[in-house]
């Protein structure tokens, strides 16, 4: 995967594939079977095998770390009591577990004032763990099918995409990025989805 | 756009979190009785996914797993299913406080979770949990809203000689200090109380608690022993 086009104005909306795709992704499965089992030790693996992922997620949408803690405690409450339903017909474990982390934290950011970084200079304040990101590199032919993808939106298209997706940024605060009326980033993003939709062709 | 391309649309706006609060509460609501939305939103968060694969992992501070380790001893076993789901997830400003509390709450019952809506009961009915702070829930607490009635079950509470179970209602509607709703008869499975002297919105806000209190009940009319009740009234969530 590599970078959007040179000269992009969103430069963290880059694409770089910084951790295996899928670990253990079968491990995960069966932990989960285990937690739904109400098994303390599974989940204790569970947590370390996937919380670093969950709340690196967390943080970028609501950029405050106390809150992260909060939610990141409350997903994982969730997942101990949701673990049953989990349907590994129907997706990966990581998938579901991402969404349901990032569902409450996008209902945090949504339900409150958006957060702004410049009122809050701390709030990137966060290390990553990302030592090296190349040498960690592992390919993933789902994120390049989405890559090829989204490298056939516009610019502007994709940028969109992507910040909304990894920084939960809102419709208002993507217009103020793009100095463009929400509508109009209404009117991209429903684009960019579409064709994403049939690109992809799921 | 067709109605297919709305619905795409919604769940995928959904899914990169770009509906507004009020458009996303909609949706959560809609997508619980629309399986088409719902399965829209899982079809994106499926396409979408790999993107999490591009958000650096940060590692959590350690005590958000302490943390997590005392909450999960509360929760009560499985029996309960979804509704406990809800319910957990509204009780958790209410954990805060009783996590650290918890010294201080020795031998009184802490733990109580608001009364949320419970999707597989009649729209009216809510249900709390009470649990010790130890283990399993020692009561449950059911309130049908449209009859105002309360019934309370024992479950793994352990009769105290010469103290008596007190139940309170507290709601900033009714004033700061909780309301004694009488004793929880430690010989009865299960008691029943009429709350036809609060109004709907007031019984569907408050928070309910449980004191461990002298035998005949507390001497001053307020819960004795930890200002747990007060504390955790004001926690909104």
């Amino acid at each position: 995967m590599q970078a959007p086009a040179a000269g992009s104005p969103v430069q963290s909306a880059r694409l770089a594939l910084i951790e295996p795709a899928s670990t253990t992704a079968g491990t995960v499965i069966v932990l989960l079977q285990r937690v739904a089992a109400r098994d303390r030790e599974a989940f204790s693996a569970l947590y370390a095998a996937t919380s670093a992922k969950l709340y690196g997620i967390i943080v970028r949408i609501v950029k405050r770390r106390e809150i992260a803690d909060e939610i990141l405690q409350e997903v994982y409450v969730q997942i101990w009591e949701r673990a049953g339903q989990f349907d590994a017909a129907k997706g990966s474990p990581i998938t579901w577990m991402v969404a349901i982390a990032r569902n409450r934290a996008l209902d945090e950011v949504r339900r409150k004032k958006a957060v702004s970084i410049e009122d809050t200079p701390e709030a990137l304040d966060v290390a990553s763990d990302e030592a090296c990101p190349l040498d960690r590199v592992e390919r993933s032919q789902q994120l390049l099918r989405l890559s090829q993808c989204l490298e056939a939106l516009d610019n502007n298209r994709r940028d969109v995409v992507l910040l909304a997706y990894r920084e939960g940024m809102s419709r208002q605060a993507l217009g103020q990025r793009f100095s463009r009326p929400p509508a109009t980033i209404k009117s991209w993003l429903r684009r960019s989805l579409l064709q994403l939709r049939d690109c992809l062709g799921q | 756009m067709t109605e297919r391309d709305e619905i795409d649309v919604l769940a995928g706006e959904y899914v990169l979190g770009t509906l507004d609060a009020e458009e996303r509460a909609a949706a959560n609501v809609r997508r619980g009785r629309d399986p088409v939305l719902n399965a829209a939103i899982e079809a994106w968060e499926h396409r979408l996914a790999p993107l999490a694969q591009t958000v650096p992992s940060v590692t959590p501070p350690e005590k958000v797993r302490l943390m997590l380790e005392e909450a999960l001893v509360k929760i009560p076993a499985a029996q309960a299913g979804a509704s406990v789901v809800a319910l957990q997830r509204r009780a958790q400003g209410w954990r805060r406080v009783a996590l650290a509390a918890s010294a201080l709450a020795a031998c009184l019952l802490v733990a109580i979770v608001v009364g949320e809506r419970r999707r597989s009961e009649p729209a009216g009915s809510y249900v709390a949990v009470f649990q010790k702070d130890d283990a399993s829930p020692a009561f449950l607490l059911t309130v049908d809203l449209d009859k105002r009635q309360l019934s309370v079950q024992r479950v793994a509470a352990e009769p105290q000689s010469a103290k008596s179970y007190q139940l309170w209602i507290a709601s900033k509607k009714i004033g700061d200090a909780p309301r004694s709703l009488g004793l929880i008869e430690a010989k009865d499975a299960s008691t029943q109380r009429t709350l036809a002297t609060y109004d709907r919105a007031t019984v569907e806000e408050a928070t309910f608690g449980i004191s461990l209190e002298p035998a005949g009940g507390s001497p001053t009319g307020r819960p004795t022993g930890p200002a747990l009740h007060a504390k955790l009234i004001k926690t909104p969530r």
